[in-house]
């Protein structure tokens, strides 16, 4: 495989909806450049943006204002560079968890054969803990399992950037923890690292996870602040639990995201 | 207060247990001197009454082997192990109808003779002909068959694909749609007389004629679904990099897939239905055409039996098409 290619820069990127009635843009002026292998969170509260900005760097939505570059080129669509975890589980209820990891497979460029496409897909279900659930559909398996399928789905098609979508937002207090420390794993495992990005609404999750945390602000529609974690790596939450970094980097973002709640009800009075 | 309650409570347990055991009883009670034994007891009753009418011996051993026949089906699925306590209930009330309308026909009809003899022939000579006339009978469901497997089955290749690609393209969607809400309501049954005109056989324009009337049903709905289907379906697609054709019929065509059954299923309600209007009209095989060429005759009990036949026929089709459904929906449960 050649270089890997996983740098982003926004520019002024700007998002209202074509649609009459709502009313102003839902993200406003973001301009932000994410390195290469770099594990980067949005986080805010809801009606900040954080979800548009994932589906526009999935190519799902198009700017209406700035642009978005991928390694230099303008994102003009979704493509094969670029893995999508959504919060909610976006398997394909018709197909079971192996048939939906080996669909994603064979959309992949590079024509694998057959016999490696389902090899592989075993693996990852191997990885993510579900290799004696891939016969079954996802309407026979729990939220996280589901979840579990989609992260081996993302991760099996080996792209160079991942975006997620508050993916574990949906699934209990004990998987999510679990699979946090999945996704921390399965990233620093990868010949060369990942190009993350993740939305959240979770002040540990983001801490956890990220080397960037970017907070958005529902008021402005833009970045309020970036905050470098910092931590060192490996992570995991028994290690983190209780160090001062930790707690300052906590009450940081908590203050952040609080301001801006206190901002947001006095414009609502 | 707890002691008391306590106190009241052991000696009671007991006659509950008796009392668990009499219903037990009861319960066998029950199921032999259930409604549909206690009808099946007056329809053999009834057979000792003598009637006003002359009743031919050889139909009245049909009629007491009719319904020996249904009592030992009744029977064997309530031994059956298998079926669930539903099911068995839901036997013996189909088995209760069942014995119901042959009572009641063989009381108005042999017993006491209040309708038109021609017209309304006596239970045991419709179950004596619909023995006699199974050969024909099978001969009649291959001619018809034939046709609605063709009809029926173009409908499917051509209607599904077509609202597949129309409905996906949302600007071709915005004109079919009117259109399809002025031809669709349209009774296919009307094209019959213009259809035989236009094809050169009878064959080709009843093919048609089923074709049309399981057409609209097949097309409306998947066009429908396509239309409405879930966004984020869409979305899980797109960011796999699907291209279109995968789109549509890997991704689109599944999930819509009930919507496509339920049209598929009132669309060969539909051509059956057709069917047998067309082979009325214009056939010289086929049930339809049965039906109707034997009642031009005043061959009533044929005509009756015939119409029990196509009845039976439709049961199958739709449970033969109901497994499929299940076999095709089995990730739904």
């Amino acid at each position: 495989m050649g270089e890997r290619m996983g740098k982003i820069r926004l520019e002024n990127v700007t998002f209202s909806y074509q649609q009459q009635g709502v009313a102003g843009p839902v993200v406003e002026d973001v301009s932000l450049t994410i390195r290469e292998g770099e594990f980067v969170s949005f986080i805010g509260p809801s009606g900040c943006g954080k979800s548009t900005v994932l589906r526009l760097l999935s190519g799902l939505s198009r700017p209406s204002g700035g642009r978005i570059l991928l390694n230099g080129r303008e994102i003009a669509g979704t493509g094969h560079e670029r893995g999508v975890v959504f919060q909610h589980y976006a398997l394909f209820p018709w197909m079971t968890a192996r048939d939906n990891v080996i669909f994603g497979l064979r959309q992949c460029p590079g024509g694998m054969t057959r016999k490696n496409v389902s090899a592989m897909a075993d693996r990852y279900l191997d990885l993510v803990g579900l290799h004696d659930v891939g016969d079954k559909y996802p309407n026979q398996l729990s939220g996280g399992m589901q979840q579990r399928v989609t992260i081996a789905r993302a991760f099996a098609m080996d792209t160079d950037i991942l975006l997620m979508d508050e993916p574990f937002s949906a699934v209990d207090a004990r998987n999510r923890m679990k699979l946090q420390e999945l996704l921390l794993e399965l990233w620093r495992k990868g010949e060369k690292k990942k190009t993350v990005v993740f939305v959240t609404h979770d002040v540990d999750e983001a801490i956890l996870l990220s080397d960037r945390i970017v907070v958005l602000s529902a008021c402005s529609k833009g970045i309020k602040e970036q905050i470098e974690v910092g931590l060192s790596r490996p992570r995991n939450w028994s290690l983190l639990a209780n160090t001062a970094t930790y707690t300052a980097l906590r009450n940081r973002l908590i203050g952040l995201l609080f301001t801006d709640l206190v901002e947001e009800t006095k414009l609502a009075i | 207060m707890d002691n008391t309650a306590r106190n009241i409570d052991i000696p009671r347990k007991e006659p509950q247990e008796q009392e668990l055991q009499k219903d037990r009883s009861r319960q066998a009670c029950a199921h032999l001197l259930n409604h549909a034994n206690i009808l099946f007891g007056i329809a053999l009753l009834l057979m000792a009454v003598p009637g006003k009418r002359p009743v031919a011996d050889i139909h009245t051993w049909h009629l007491a082997g009719f319904l020996l026949f249904v009592e030992a089906l009744y029977g064997a699925s309530v031994l059956c192990r298998a079926c669930s306590e539903m099911k068995r209930r839901s036997a013996t009330d189909l088995t209760a109808i069942v014995l119901a309308g042959i009572i009641l026909w063989e009381l108005t009809t042999s017993k006491l003779d209040l309708f038109e003899r021609l017209i309304f022939p006596v239970p045991g000579k419709v179950i004596a002909v619909f023995i006699e006339e199974i050969p024909m009978f099978m001969k009649c469901l291959a001619s018809s068959l034939q046709l609605l497997g063709a009809g029926f089955s173009l409908a499917l290749v051509t209607a599904i694909p077509l609202a597949l690609l129309i409905g996906w393209r949302k600007r071709l969607f915005a004109v079919v749609n009117p259109m399809t809400k002025v031809l669709g309501p349209i009774p296919p049954i009307v094209y019959i007389p213009y259809s035989i005109a236009i094809f050169p056989t009878f064959k080709c324009s009843s093919i048609f004629i089923i074709f049309i009337g399981a057409f609209w049903p097949i097309f409306i709905n998947t066009l429908n679904g396509t239309f409405n289907i879930e966004p984020k379906i869409i979305d899980s697609a797109r960011v796999l990099n699907v291209r279109e054709r995968t789109l549509l019929f890997r991704i689109i065509l599944p999930a819509i897939l009930p919507a496509i059954i339920s049209g598929a299923t009132l669309g060969l309600v539909f051509s059956f239905i057709l069917l047998t209007a067309a082979e009325m009209i214009g056939s010289s095989s086929g049930l339809g055409w049965y039906v109707k060429y034997f009642s031009d005759f005043a061959d009533y009990p044929r005509v009756v039996a015939g119409i029990i036949f196509i009845g039976m026929v439709v049961t199958a089709i739709t449970f033969f098409f109901e497994m499929i459904e299940k076999k095709l929906l089995r990730w739904r449960s």
